[in-house]
């Protein structure tokens, strides 16, 4: 049987007083890429770090490949590429030999250190900057530059910490672009960010965390299907919005209302029966209806819904 | 490490044709594979830094002006011992103060941002990126002597030096500038505690400064050139550079083993080193006497040497004893499957108890050597106050050792299962010392007036007993005392060296039913 790529199981740590990652569990398989979202403090790099191998849990495991981080740290390193929030290149270094170090350090040997240096230089948009100094180089740039450097030994998983913070919007563009064609290649990404749009275009399926527990996750999809028991509805009319507002406010399953012009922004519980009901009801009183809609929820939706904002 | 096939990544551009340039830059990178990344790294940064350029930059202009200056006034016998001298004090400055302090600089950048966690993921460890930057040290210093080359060969071709006297210079020179690296970034790891960060900088730096001011004095006094020129005539010689040579290793050995404790995990081992360590340089030491040092000498000097090694035990115990009392879960996972081997590798794992008991062991080795060495000191050339003398003080120190590492082994219990905790406990050690020295001495100012003599109550006090007895008839009564009492203390903790050793077997058994599981799990499968 292949295990799962990450498997994270009653993960613990605590810092002092601090509980960072409280009984967490979760799994990856093979070629997914999971977004794993929560507020600040909330456990995210404690996490992300402990599979990296660069912190040890209190209690509880994370296997990558089915090796455990506590047991086969080593072996683990060789199959995970860890892209930390910070990135300060080496003074003194050009792109080129500041991947070439990397490259060595990878314990990659001769043409194939040499192949690889320009594969990952070329995949990643550098192949124009080699001789510029790494320390030279914009954020967006700079960001690349750090996933070359994760890229080089050709890991089967990726960690991501915030790989867009800071980045300007046609940059974070270009970088998403960067990850979905390794998700193509078949890598495993687990990526962390604040730009929760973003990732709900990249990810598979999502992880969200708060106070270092686990609040929901699995695929967009389905945790979409389950926190929207309260759809968000629109109602664009003609004429009186204020009338619209009270007839809405008399209506079963209704609640939140905000308008907008003349557009009306309120959450609706029901089927899609109730709903044809509603509107067969507002247009036999006299609401002069000229569009509705219902929004899917975003990753944000799901965020804000799942999550109270909570720091530790 | 097997390199996976590079096809989850789009497949590689088709290369261009290098140019002669690049290919001569390809040829190298490809010679360059056996060597350590971090030395490739470290000299290429450095080559390409202001410090380094201006640092040749200056040190050519002070040759020159050497040059100059000799030629202007020249003296047939004194103008080649003028022009090396000089020209050795430009180069001590570059070999102990600049060459470690870029090495400095470099591990505290990494640190600071964090880019050895990132080393630390490829198949980098500690150890290697520590001897990394000592061997970078060693290519800094070749390019250095390289700028100061011609001044030494004009210094001999004047006659003013002769060939043994640079090479052996030269070798000192090496030898310095590699143990002066291996200070810096073993304190430059320091730093990874915050709080050690400005003692660090500033240990760093007033050291390797006043180190350089004074090496250059002596150098430019001439002194050291007629000492130079003494050794090589004299029979030590052999003793003399065997000495500096293994002492300057085992100083790199050590900070590099300190450096790689401040760098690697908390849960990560970091004793074993130390305490492989331990054991080795008793044989080293050992070894140097017999090999090296004068036959009519050996049974005088081995009694010393056994002596200095017991205290260097001791300073290895405080930090042995105050380790936190359980194996880590990374520690667990490496523990020899087969039970001898964890029973016998059970004094080199981690932990207090286990501390304790490689302590004694240590002690045991120690007291196997002496026992050897016995005959020797009754020989002809030494005298019996000597060897009592020597055989007292070694006896009052293992006794106070184990009665002072004790103590710090039942504060460290008592302290919280931390990091922090550990440090605690290892000042706790010397301030109990204090203690008890201090406070006996403040009750008889407060009862007595004065501090009149010795007396029972300063028994815990290891120097005044010591001064006091070592010489003196009734010497080795209070030895056997102590020596009592400190193996009574071994025996009540007895149950806990029992229960480390059985914690490391334990660990051992798991390991081997693990494998024992999955072998089954496969062949179900």
């Amino acid at each position: 049987m292949i295990p799962p790529l990450l498997e994270v199981s009653n993960l613990d740590r605590r810092y002092g007083n601090v509980q960072a990652v409280s009984d967490l569990s979760f799994a990856m398989e093979r070629g997914q890429v999971t977004g794993f979202v929560g507020p600040n403090g909330a456990g995210k790099t404690t996490t992300m770090r402990i599979v990296a191998t660069l912190d040890i849990p209190d209690g509880g495991d994370a296997r990558v490949d089915g090796l455990s981080v506590l047991v086969e740290p080593r072996t683990v390193r060789m199959r995970i590429g860890y892209m930390s929030d910070q990135f300060h290149p080496y003074p003194n270094l050009d792109v080129s030999e500041y991947l070439d170090f990397f490259a060595r350090a990878y314990g990659l040997r001769g043409k194939n250190r040499l192949d690889m240096v320009r594969s990952v230089s070329d995949f990643c948009g550098l192949s124009g900057l080699r001789r510029r100094p790494a320390t030279g180089l914009s954020k967006g740039m700079g960001q690349r530059l750090h996933l070359a450097k994760t890229l080089l030994h050709d890991p089967m998983l990726l960690i991501l910490d915030e790989p867009a913070s800071g980045l300007d919007p046609r940059a974070r563009i270009e970088f998403r672009d960067l990850l979905k064609e390794l998700a193509t290649a078949g890598k495993g990404i687990l990526i962390s960010s604040h730009i929760l749009p973003e990732l709900g275009e990249t990810c598979d399926s999502v992880v969200v965390i708060e106070r270092g527990r686990r609040v929901v996750s699995g695929s967009i999809a389905d945790i979409q299907k389950s926190v929207q028991h309260e759809q968000a509805v629109v109602l664009r009319v003609l004429g009186d919005v204020e009338a619209a507002e009270r007839f809405l406010l008399t209506q079963p399953g209704v609640s939140e209302i905000a308008v907008e012009g003349n557009r009306l922004r309120f959450d609706y519980v029901g089927d899609d029966a109730a709903m044809s009901g509603l509107i067969a009801r507002a247009v036999g009183a006299g609401i002069e209806v000229v569009e509705i809609a219902r929004s899917e929820a975003d990753l944000e939706d799901i965020f804000l819904r799942t999550t109270r904002g909570h720091v530790q | 490490m097997t390199v996976t096939e590079t096809s989850a990544l789009p497949p590689p551009v088709p290369p261009p044709v290098p140019d002669t340039a690049e290919g001569v830059v390809n040829r190298w990178s490809r010679w360059s594979d056996w060597l350590n990344p971090i030395v490739v790294r470290e000299v290429q940064q450095a080559l390409k830094g202001r410090a380094f350029v201006l640092s040749v930059f200056i040190a050519l202009v002070v040759i020159v002006a050497i040059a100059l200056a000799v030629a202007s006034e020249f003296d047939p016998d004194s103008s080649g011992r003028d022009a090396f001298d000089a020209g050795l004090a430009t180069l001590v400055p570059l070999l102990i103060f600049v060459v470690p302090m870029l090495a400095y600089q470099s591990m505290r950048h990494e640190l600071k941002v964090g880019m050895v966690e990132q080393l630390m993921l490829s198949e980098l460890d500690p150890y290697r990126i520590i001897t990394g930057k000592l061997v970078a040290a060693m290519v800094q210093f070749l390019l250095y002597v390289s700028v100061i080359a011609p001044l030494l060969a004009t210094s001999y071709l004047l006659r003013g030096v002769d060939m043994p006297t640079i090479g052996i210079s030269l070798m000192f020179a090496l030898l310095f500038c590699v143990t002066a690296t291996a200070f810096a970034v073993s304190s430059a790891a320091q730093s990874v505690v915050p709080a050690m960060q400005g003692i660090a900088n500033l240990t760093v730096a007033v050291t390797l400064a006043f180190a350089s001011m004074a090496f250059i004095g002596y150098v430019g006094s001439g002194e050291y050139a007629r000492d130079v020129s003494w050794l090589v005539r004299s029979d030590e010689m052999l003793m003399v550079v065997s000495l500096f040579v293994l002492g300057g290793m085992v100083s790199c050995i050590l900070s590099a083993l300190s450096a790689a404790s401040f760098l690697a995990h908390a849960y990560e081992n970091k004793s074993t080193g130390f305490r492989v360590f331990l054991f080795c340089i008793v044989v080293v030491a050992l070894g140097w006497v017999v090999l090296f040092v004068d036959a009519r000498s050996v049974p005088e000097v081995n009694a010393v040497m056994l002596f200095v090694l017991l205290l260097i035990g001791t300073t290895f115990g405080v930090f042995m004893v105050t380790e936190q009392k359980e194996l880590s879960p990374r520690v667990q996972a490496h523990v020899p499957m087969r039970g001898s081997a964890a029973l016998l590798a059970a004094v080199f794992l981690p932990g207090r108890q286990r501390g304790m008991l490689c302590f004694v062991v240590y002690l045991a080795v120690l007291g196997g050597c002496a026992a050897i060495c016995w005959p020797m000191l009754h020989g002809p050339g030494i005298t019996a106050r000597f060897a009592d003398e020597i055989r007292r003080i070694s006896l009052f120190t293992a006794g106070y050792a184990v009665i002072y590492l004790s103590i710090g082994t039942w504060v460290r219990a008592r302290l919280p299962k931390s990091v922090s905790g550990n440090h605690l406990a290892r000042f706790a050690v010397p301030i109990a010392v204090l203690l008890f020295c201090m406070v006996p001495a403040l009750i008889d100012v407060f009862v007595r007036g004065a501090v009149q003599h010795w007396h029972f109550g300063h028994i815990m006090n290891p120097f005044w007993t010591m001064g006091r007895y070592a010489d003196r008839e009734r010497g080795d009564e209070i030895v056997v005392y102590l020596l009592v009492f400190a193996g009574a203390l071994l025996l009540v903790q007895l149950p806990s060296l029992i229960g480390g050793v059985r914690e490391v077997l334990g660990a051992s058994a798991r390991r081997r039913d693990r494998v024992r599981q999955v072998a089954e799990e496969a062949g179900a499968e």
